[in-house]
């Protein structure tokens, strides 16, 4: 177990540094879109920590991204908070909304909990209109600064944003990994797999629920923090009801019980609207088609996905692979 | 004044979420399926609805339109959608949420269809009468003859609702399936069948609930209208508040939320136009987790 932690760490600080060469040389878009694919990254590993190990369900993670990115720009902008310490309090802020979300959560099993988070996810943007501090329609600003001087003057803001969000996402998904793997990950799986025979080995059911919604809520607001920061504004339309759909899609694409795979998910999600651009373009269609073909790839993917590969890519190769070993014994 | 029109704006409101709440009751007890693809179901047979306005200049002749082509919608959904979820994914750690997960994807996928064949603009349905309204002493109520109207339609299409299930075959066959469906498959009933019957009648009564919403909000009708978010959560609210499993509970649930949210926004803010139907749903759902008229066992499902 030791040695497989240490190759593990090996394993993201090289993550980390063919991020870093990737990041020299591709140009600024991708950079900008490998930010995003970071932020996505973090917000769905918080929904496979959710969904695929504590087996609940929420379509409200839009709205809890939105609690942590209106916590850290009220942080930087109110106390003057230095910018680590305003992703700090993102996560803060998150986690107790999560834990009070939680504390209901604990007591509602599939559609009521699916239903009372779409609820949330529908109402809580909402509530930036009656406080002044939120800044209404248009939100806050919630800048992060140009990039250190150190770093040299070729590098660019989009550089310095991949750079947070990627250090932000190995960081977090090095955590949640030593989370899973931990006696608390072991405690959900049980839950997943049959509560009430948790309950009998012991297990507080309802606590343990309340702790899962707890952390995914605080890894979902810095995704939301981060999620702003590639944006420049916070704002109630940042975190639209789509959003907790896409984030859904991502966790379902990635194979919901599959933490690695949140990269497929993430890089899924920043692609399809380029590749419906190309379609779009390709068969020459109308501005209508065109803004709407996104939603419905994504869309129809997630149908197809939860028909036809309902546990996720990686989950589906090693099902294939251990009937195979099966069938040759 | 002000109390009788609140009360007759929630009780109007109240009724067209409870006729959302009775399609997704009607989804549950045939399928233990919560669609939350609904509310999507009800745009597109209203946009189906106003091509018929539009062409024929006729609310009455729109409405049973709308009427049937949700009834179709439904209907293939089922025998495409739900017959291969349930033969697919029910193993695994998915196996819980895909229901849920594939009714979103579809919600996405009519809602990006229905904006890629009508555009994203508001589209306008005239209603049948006007939604001016009543004068009473000099005092112009705000409650019209528009309203009086959607509540009769949805009073006797309730009548006609509960009447089909009570004193009919069909009814007889829906309730058997749903309460026992390998017993009813042994008396023969064709359960395959009737639960598409189920969706079927589900997707009629959304598609009354989307063109009553429409007339009854600003007349408008777009992809992402505020009328359509608010009757996706508050189908849904109203139907776990009736226990998702009780056609009455149903109905009470739709009134109960159409006058707390008319209500509040009345006498505590207007800006809480969205948060109103969460707080409403934690704190019912606090009090008794299972819906006030639902059975014990329902919250396991």
């Amino acid at each position: 177990m030791h040695k497989k932690q240490s190759r593990d760490i090996v394993l993201f600080i090289l993550g980390g540094v063919v991020l870093y060469f990737l990041s020299g040389v591709v140009d600024e878009l991708r950079v900008y879109q490998g930010a995003t694919i970071a932020v996505y990254v973090i917000a769905i590993s918080s929904i496979i920590l959710l969904t695929g190990y504590s087996g609940q369900v929420s379509l409200g993670h839009g709205a809890l991204m939105a609690v942590g990115a209106y916590a850290a720009a009220v942080a930087h902008i109110e106390l003057k908070l230095p910018i680590i310490l305003c992703f700090v309090i993102a996560v803060l802020a998150s986690a107790v909304g999560g834990a009070l979300l939680g504390a209901a959560a604990a007591r509602l099993s599939g559609p009521y909990l699916a239903g009372t988070t779409l609820a949330l996810a529908i109402g809580l943007p909402s509530l930036a209109n009656q406080f002044g501090v939120l800044g209404g329609e248009q939100g806050l600003l919630f800048d992060v600064g140009f990039p250190p001087l150190s770093l040299g003057e070729e590098f660019t803001q989009y550089k310095w944003f991949f750079w947070i969000a990627g250090l932000a996402a190995l960081i977090s998904m090095w955590a949640i990994k030593n989370i899973l793997g931990s006696r608390y990950g072991r405690t959900w799986r049980a839950i997943r797999g049959n509560d009430v025979a948790a309950q009998l080995c012991g297990i507080n059911i309802a606590r343990s629920k309340i702790l899962a919604f707890t952390i995914s809520a605080g890894i979902a607001g810095l995704a939301g923090a981060l999620l702003s920061m590639t944006i420049g504004t916070v704002s109630p339309s940042a975190f639209p009801l789509a959003l907790s759909f896409s984030l859904l899609t991502g966790a379902v694409l990635s194979g919901i019980t599959t933490l690695a795979g949140a990269m497929i998910g993430a890089v899924v999600l920043v692609a399809i609207p380029e590749i419906a651009d190309v379609v779009a373009h390709r068969i020459g269609s109308s501005e209508r088609v065109t803004t709407n073909l996104p939603g419905f790839l994504v869309s129809a993917l997630l149908i197809v996905t939860v028909l036809f590969v309902p546990n996720g890519p990686v989950e589906q190769h090693r099902a294939r692979k251990a009937k195979h070993l099966a069938s040759q014994k | 004044m002000d109390l009788l029109n609140t009360f007759l704006i929630g009780i109007t409101a109240g009724t067209i979420y409870a006729l959302m709440a009775i399609s997704m009751v009607l989804v549950w007890r045939s399928t233990r399926v919560v669609n939350f693809a609904q509310a999507g179901m009800a745009l597109l047979s209203t946009y189906f609805g106003y091509e018929a306005v539009t062409r024929l200049e006729s609310f009455w002749i729109a409405l049973p339109v709308a009427m049937i082509g949700g009834a179709l919608v439904a209907a293939l959904v089922e025998m495409i959608l739900i017959r291969l979820l349930v033969k697919h994914s029910t193993s695994g750690p998915i196996a819980g949420v895909a229901p849920i997960i594939a009714t979103l994807g579809l919600l996405g996928v009519i809602r990006s269809i229905s904006a890629m064949i009508w555009g994203g603009q508001d589209l306008r349905i005239v209603g049948p009468v006007s939604n001016d309204g009543f004068t009473i002493n000099a005092t112009t109520l705000v409650f019209s003859p528009l309203k009086l109207l959607i509540l009769v339609t949805v009073l006797v299409l309730m009548l006609i609702l509960s009447v089909i299930f009570q004193k009919t075959n069909i009814g007889l066959a829906l309730r058997a399936s749903a309460y026992a469906p390998e017993i009813a498959r042994l008396s023969g009933i064709k359960v395959d069948w009737v639960r598409t019957l189920g969706w079927a009648l589900a997707g009629a009564t959304g598609a009354v609930a989307g063109m009553f919403q429409t007339v009854n909000g600003n007349g408008t009708l777009s992809p992402d209208s505020i009328e359509f978010s608010l009757l996706l959560v508050s189908g849904f609210i109203a139907a776990v508040i009736g226990g998702l499993d009780s056609l009455i509970g149903a109905v009470i649930g739709g009134l109960v939320l159409g006058l707390m949210i008319s209500f509040v926004l009345m006498y505590v803010s207007s800006g809480l136009f969205f948060i109103a139907p969460f707080v409403i749903l934690l704190t019912i759902l606090f009090i008794r987790p299972q819906g006030v008229f639902g059975a014990k066992a329902a919250r396991r499902a």
